[in-house]
């Protein structure tokens, strides 16, 4: 059974060239344009395997958006992934103490994207 | 100045355009200007001489009170840190006055034409200060337009390759039906070319061992032929015996005739034993024919067995055809591989563009990057036109001391808190030669 992917980002062209790529190796992709909208859709049922975020986000960035699922009954060991063009120390240090299991930087090859999402996800 | 120096005219701004205030308007502006200058000089005078006066009077009067030592030297010390904020604040005042004195100097040096002039040229700065609004709101939108059909471009780029991502799914899944009907088939073909093989070579056993009952058949029947036949030899000898026989009786006969009366009853016997063996010979004779006609029938019926079991045997149909499912079955199972390699290479094909679109995919993203960085400078202009705009602003304000807060170089040091990127900060960095305290040095990809 294909494992599902929750990605998170503003940017449109972003949302679409994450989902073809995950689509093409075989994952499930969820799309949500901030981080309240993915707060949203984990709400009403939606359960990922993997959340793959993007950090500057209008109405509620990923920061929050670790933070806030980190504390939903459920989620606290599921793998969140940031996938950012912050690439300064102590916002890292910031995104792993909110509880992110590991930090991105825009631009990443596909494969490379596939292989940290297969690293983090046993059985992928 | 350099301005102070070149020839002036009163007829042009800075930038060559004639000047279109009225002269009078002009005159007032100046005159207002002077009148600002000096009452400012005025002030600093007066405040640079009251204050030590007041404070020298103070102190004179204190020390006319005769106090013990110890107050005096409380008193004193308390008059001193009193006065050293008055010290400083006039000296800062008189330094401004005598700037403002040499200002004056400078002014009251030019004519009227040439102040009118001074006026003219910061009238016009500042209004190409307040034109750079217009100036920078285009460029503002320049970059935002571009970012738009960027985006948009790039959005059909990804809209193709997500399609063609689909299709090539759709395509995948069919070769993995093909792969999977394909080994389905060699396996069903090649059981069942196994199973006709163990059938057929079942059959030849069965048609062996009938061939080996055939011949053994065929043996004892012409055993029991070459016997039965060899009886024609005791045929012969048996008309032989029975004819010499009837010559006997007849001898016999002749004799017991020529005995008279007393030959008669042997002349009987005689008679008898001839016609006995007339009748032995007869009996032989057909015997023989009989045995003779047999013997032929019978060897030519063997000789067809014979011919009919050689030809069998001899015939290698049956194995022929089990070499042949044998060889079919291999050149089965040959083309089954080639048309698998290609499926497989088809599948490899598939992976490669698969792998070719995710670094695709992965170079696009490179516009987001991109629209962020432009999003910055978009943002930087919009600070730059705000300032020019105060600074506009400050230039009409009388009462404004020369001081710029923020200024352009507090604005950019700010810059280096705003990026999000390495590459921004290395830009920064190189152009302005300063040192940003953000830390970018860890890799891309960090897994926690």
């Amino acid at each position: 059974m294909a494992m599902t992917v929750l990605v998170v980002d503003d940017s449109a062209t972003m949302l679409m060239s994450l989902k073809a790529t995950l689509s093409m190796n075989g994952f499930e992709v969820e799309t949500a344009g901030n981080g309240q909208a993915a707060l949203d859709k984990l709400s009403s049922g939606l359960k990922p395997n993997l959340i793959l975020t993007d950090i500057n986000m209008p109405v509620m960035g990923g920061m929050e958006l670790i933070g806030k699922v980190r504390a939903l009954p459920g989620f606290r060991f599921i793998p969140i992934l940031t996938l950012t063009t912050e690439s300064e120390a102590s916002k890292r240090d910031e995104g792993k103490r909110q509880g992110a299991t590991g930090w991105i930087v825009k631009p990443v090859a596909g494969d490379d994207l596939v292989k940290v999402i297969k690293r983090v996800l046993p059985g992928a | 100045m350099a301005t102070m120096r070149e020839p002036l005219r009163n007829d042009v701004r800075l930038d060559g355009h004639p000047i279109q205030e009225p002269a009078e308007e002009l005159k007032t502006r100046t005159n207002h200007r002077w009148s600002y200058a000096r009452r400012r000089i005025l002030l600093m005078l007066v405040s640079a001489v009251i204050r030590p006066a007041l404070f020298f009077l103070t102190l004179t009067y204190l020390m006319g009170q005769v106090l013990d030592p110890f107050r005096l030297q409380v008193i004193g010390f308390l008059i001193l840190f009193a006065v050293m904020p008055v010290v400083f604040v006039t000296f800062r005042e008189l330094t401004e006055a005598r700037r403002g004195i040499a200002a004056l100097g400078v002014v009251g040096k030019m004519t009227h034409s040439e102040l009118s002039n001074v006026g003219a040229r910061q009238d016009a700065m500042r209004d190409e200060i307040k034109d750079s609004k217009l100036y920078i709101d285009v460029i503002d939108n320049q970059i935002g337009d571009s970012m738009t059909e960027s985006e948009r471009e790039v959005t059909q780029v990804i809209e193709q390759i997500s399609l063609l991502v689909q299709r090539s799914n759709q395509q995948r899944e069919h070769i993995g039906r093909s792969i999977r009907s394909g080994k389905d088939l060699t396996e069903k073909t090649e059981a069942r070319v196994e199973t006709n093989k163990q059938i057929i070579a079942g059959i030849e056993m069965q048609l062996a061992e009938q061939n080996g009952e055939l011949r053994s058949t065929y043996e004892r029947i012409q055993g029991l032929a070459d016997e039965v036949c060899a009886l024609t030899p005791l045929i012969k000898v048996i008309t032989s015996i029975a004819q010499q026989t009837s010559l006997l009786a007849l001898n016999a006969e002749i004799e017991a005739a020529r005995a008279g009366s007393a030959g008669r009853g042997f002349a009987v016997v005689a008679y008898e034993v001839r016609k006995l063996a007339v009748l032995s010979t007869k009996a032989a004779a057909d015997i023989g024919g009989k045995i003779n006609a047999t013997c032929k029938r019978v060897y030519a019926e063997l000789h067809e067995v014979k011919a009919s079991i050689e030809l069998h045997a001899a015939s290698n149909n049956i194995s022929h055809l089990i070499a042949e499912l044998g060889h079919m079955q291999e050149e089965f199972a040959t083309n089954s591989q080639l048309l698998l390699e290609v499926i497989g290479e088809v599948d490899a094909n598939y992976a490669e563009s698969v792998h070719r679109l995710s670094q695709a995919l992965g170079h696009i993203q490179f516009q987001d990057v991109m629209r962020q960085r432009m999003e910055h400078v978009q943002d930087a202009l919009h600070e730059m036109r705000e300032h020019l705009l105060r600074l506009a602003e400050t230039h009409d304000d009388l009462g404004w001391d020369g001081t710029i807060d923020p200024s352009f170089k507090s604005i950019l040091a700010g810059h280096f808190d705003q990026y999000r990127m390495a590459s921004q900060t290395i830009t920064h960095e190189n152009i302005s030669g300063k040192r940003s305290t953000a830390d970018h040095s860890r890799p891309a990809i960090e897994l926690f």
